[in-house]
């Protein structure tokens, strides 16, 4: 009660300080989803526009990746961990009227966890047992076993809830409860958002309008950026323009953690990376520092495992492998290579990330080296999904996994690294079901070294969250603990 | 010239079916599905399959074509995969904008090319500034003129949109819009049109007629605007068709750099989406265009060069 009277106060004077209501703004992004609903599609780029923002679930991450109330004014977990009841915010209406209550809740869990409904990721929902409104206020959800990822997973944009009943059309016209509302969706060029004044956090957002534009072309951007077409490039600021911009009095470069990791993957089912020893020769000769500076131009952060600084119960493992060619080029020897008989494999990148490209690139020359040969296949999106990512049809990849508190891949033999280990399965599952969350802490960190230890990939760094926006664009999230360009509190200065 | 006409038709037809089966046939040769860039990256096998049995993609594919073969000859396109919207639709909001570019484009270089070629005619000592120049914009690549362009006269001197397109529904926006575009595409496809002109010029001018005609006393400048000029347009009314078929999605270079939603940027999605329903339409509308701009030629020669009769 005391909080929330303090919260009063502060919203009561909220006027009194700087922000500035009103105005449009129009933010860059790289692409263009498939379809606008989380739960049609695993895109990043729909939660990216619309998290959040229009679309919101019980719970929701706030900029420190902390799981904050959205929906759910408050929760209760039973001390067996089984029995979940979240007690909705009253007074909430969807973007198209209706009241949201817990019938709504009911059906999007009872959709979500039928695997023949086509949502995505039916498995962060399969132990649910029943969902259930114990008044219109009220939910139950009951657990087959206990789940450590369960109120994490409801604050995923996969958990987002719709009015009940709508399905077909949330994909192309979203209604949601957040500060803004889905206007139109122009193919190929953008999609538009008007505040939504029947929002329930009083005085927001401050915007009136927001145009996010799909721009996929990097000198476009700038260009756009300079010519005040566009106010903020949303993300993925090549460093090379960061660094220009940051020079540029009009303009400022807001960058921080996002929770992707770039990963070199490699085919641990397959010669030559089902040898231990060409893995961890593969770990000793990336120069993770090097990438960083010399490709990055400073920006991101180097990693030693499957998880993100940002990221709980993250075990700092970047020193695990030394940059050490040497002790390289003598495990290559162990395991049959040498000069005569050299190293060769095919190292595929995927045609449309950039940074991963260009980190694919200048790895294949680290690895030259110590006599490695590398010969580099740059293939186009929609034939790497289908030859690396589900069939695995490869030897060595690179690639952002951005999807954050990912490491249950890795239990996962089929995932294209193939990683087949019983013991990461066992820590892994154990970490699931334990109901201790410090326990289930001491096990992350432990399959963070598990894998560190077994060299599955070359995990090489924290992929840099890097947006560009005019000086007067203020309260932009400088972190990514999802995929998300947060609108809701972001105004004009000045 | 109806015998003609129809022969033509009748071919039309059949190059519109080939050219469009084959896209199916490909698509299907590619690696990679739509529901796979539809779903994402963690898409599990149950979603998958839902989605598929809703794409009606589990049945055979001769089935799929045998359907899409049956609705296409009561013009209905279908619906796009990707986008979830009819194909018919997202053709005709994207047509206007390239059709336009393609206009502006190959009218603004023919507007460049033809004079200047005159040019280097009657005046030798601007011909070899005048082809040094043209080979220089010919090997410059369309985006970086595109970025050159764009920092001049968007930028630096804020005369012109950066990017996007408003729509025809404001036509005094929609040409402020195009018109860098347009000049970048001007630019780039203007020396050939210049080293066409120039070439077949020269030709002419060493026909006897023009030895006549300047024998009559008439003026060079005359000689090259009322002899020489139509005679050697001919092949450049070949090319600007040729042209025009191909900037329908070569242009996309310029789409890219100048964030406009064209066909080019459209069939890019389209086919990395393995969106076949929104390729196949796209291919039929654009080998349809093809054919029509070749047809415009062909009566274009017959109005040019008496010579040229249709039967």
């Amino acid at each position: 009660m005391g909080k929330r009277w303090i919260l009063t106060l502060l919203l009561a004077f909220a006027p009194a300080l700087a922000q500035t209501r009103g105005g449009e703004l129009k933010v860059a992004v790289l692409a263009e989803p498939p379809v606008l609903d989380p739960s049609a599609s695993t895109s990043q780029e729909i939660p990216r526009m619309l998290y959040d923002n229009v679309l919101q679930g019980l719970v929701k991450f706030n900029e420190k990746g902390e799981i904050v109330p959205a929906l759910a004014e408050r929760w209760q977990g039973s001390p067996s961990s089984l029995t979940w009841t979240f007690y909705l915010r009253r007074g909430v209406r969807f973007h198209n009227g209706a009241p949201f209550t817990a019938e709504d809740v009911v059906f999007k869990f009872n959709r979500a966890r039928d695997p023949k409904s086509g949502h995505t990721h039916p498995e962060y929902y399969q132990d649910i047992q029943s969902v259930e409104a114990k008044d219109p206020y009220t939910v139950v959800f009951r657990l087959r076993q206990p789940n450590q990822d369960f109120l994490f997973n409801l604050a995923r944009p996969d958990s987002v809830i719709g009015p009940k009943g709508r399905v077909e059309e949330q994909k192309t016209q979203p209604i949601g409860t957040g500060p803004f509302r889905f206007v139109a969706w122009e193919r190929g060029v953008g999609v538009r958002l008007e505040r939504f004044e029947g929002y329930y956090e009083p005085g927001l957002p401050y915007l009136d309008r927001v145009f996010f534009r799909f721009l996929p072309d990097a000198n476009a951007q700038l260009a756009a950026l300079r010519a005040g077409d566009i106010q903020v490039i949303g993300l993925g600021v090549s460093p090379e323009n960061a660094l220009v911009l940051q020079r540029d009095p009009n303009f400022k470069v807001v960058t921080g953690f996002t929770t992707t990791e770039i990963t070199v993957g490699m085919n641990n089912s397959r010669p030559p990376f089902n040898d231990l020893r060409v893995r961890r020769a593969m770990e000793y000769a990336v120069d993770k520092k090097a990438l960083v500076e010399g490709v990055m131009l400073g920006f991101g952060t180097p990693i030693g495992s499957h998880r993100s600084p940002g990221e709980s119960c993250y075990e700092d493992l970047s020193g695990y492998y030394p940059y050490d060619p040497a002790r390289a080029r003598a495990l290559l020897q162990e395991a049959g290579y040498g000069p005569n008989n050299p190293l060769r494999f095919t190292f595929t990148l995927a045609a449309p990330y950039p940074y991963e490209r260009r980190l694919g690139e200048a790895i294949a020359a680290q690895l030259a080296q110590i006599g490695v040969q590398a010969r580099l296949e740059v293939v186009e999106w929609a034939t790497w999904l289908s030859r690396v990512f589900r069939g695995a049809d490869y030897q060595m990849t690179i690639i952002g996994h951005s999807e954050p508190n990912d490491i249950g891949i890795y239990a996962n033999p089929g995932y294209y690294f193939r990683y087949d280990s019983p013991r990461f399965r066992a820590l892994y599952a154990q970490y699931l079901r334990t109901p201790d969350p410090k326990r289930a802490c001491e096990l992350m960190r432990e399959m963070q070294r598990l894998l560190a230890q077994d060299a599955v990939n070359v995990w090489v760094m924290n992929a840099p969250y890097i947006a560009a926006m005019r000086r007067e664009v203020m309260g932009w999230w400088p972190n990514q603990p999802t995929p998300s360009l947060n609108v809701t509190r972001v105004y004009l200065g000045r | 010239m109806r015998g003609f006409l129809l022969r033509r038709v009748l071919l039309a037809l059949a190059t519109l079916w080939l050219a469009s089966s084959l896209v199916f046939a490909a698509l299907l040769l590619l690696p990679g599905d739509p529901v796979q860039a539809i779903l994402g990256l963690e898409a599990s096998p149950a979603a998958r399959e839902a989605l598929e049995r809703a794409l009606g993609l589990d049945r055979p594919p001769w089935e799929r074509y045998a359907d899409w073969l049956a609705r296409t000859l009561r013009f209905d396109l279908g619906e796009s995969i990707r986008y979830g919207k009819p194909v018919g639709e997202l053709l005709g909001e994207r047509l206007p904008l390239t059709l336009g570019l393609v206009l502006l484009g190959l009218g603004g270089a023919l507007l460049l090319a033809l004079p200047l070629a005159l040019l280097a005619l009657r005046f030798p000592l601007w011909d070899l500034a005048l082809s040094g120049l043209m080979a220089f914009l010919q090997s410059v690549p369309t985006f970086f003129l595109g970025v050159v362009l764009l920092y001049a006269l968007a930028v630096h001197l804020p005369l012109l949109p950066a990017s996007g397109f408003p729509g025809f529904g404001e036509p005094r926006e929609a040409l402020r819009h195009l018109l860098l575009p347009a000049l970048t595409l001007a630019l780039s496809r203007a020396a050939i049109l210049f080293r066409m002109a120039r070439g077949s010029l020269l030709e002419v001018m060493g026909q006897d007629y023009i030895r006549t005609a300047r024998a009559k006393g008439v003026p060079e400048a005359w000689v090259l605007v009322k002899h020489a000029l139509k005679p050697a347009s001919l092949p450049l009314i070949t090319l600007l068709g040729l042209e025009g078929g191909f900037l329908l999605t070569g242009a996309v270079v310029v789409e890219v750099v100048f964030a406009l939603p064209g066909m080019g940027s459209l069939a890019l999605t389209a086919l990395e989406a393995r969106d076949y329903p929104l390729l196949q339409g796209l291919v039929l509308v654009m080998a349809a265009l093809i054919v029509l701009f070749n047809l415009l030629v062909d009566l274009l020669y017959g109005l040019l060069d008496p010579r040229v009769a249709y039967a």
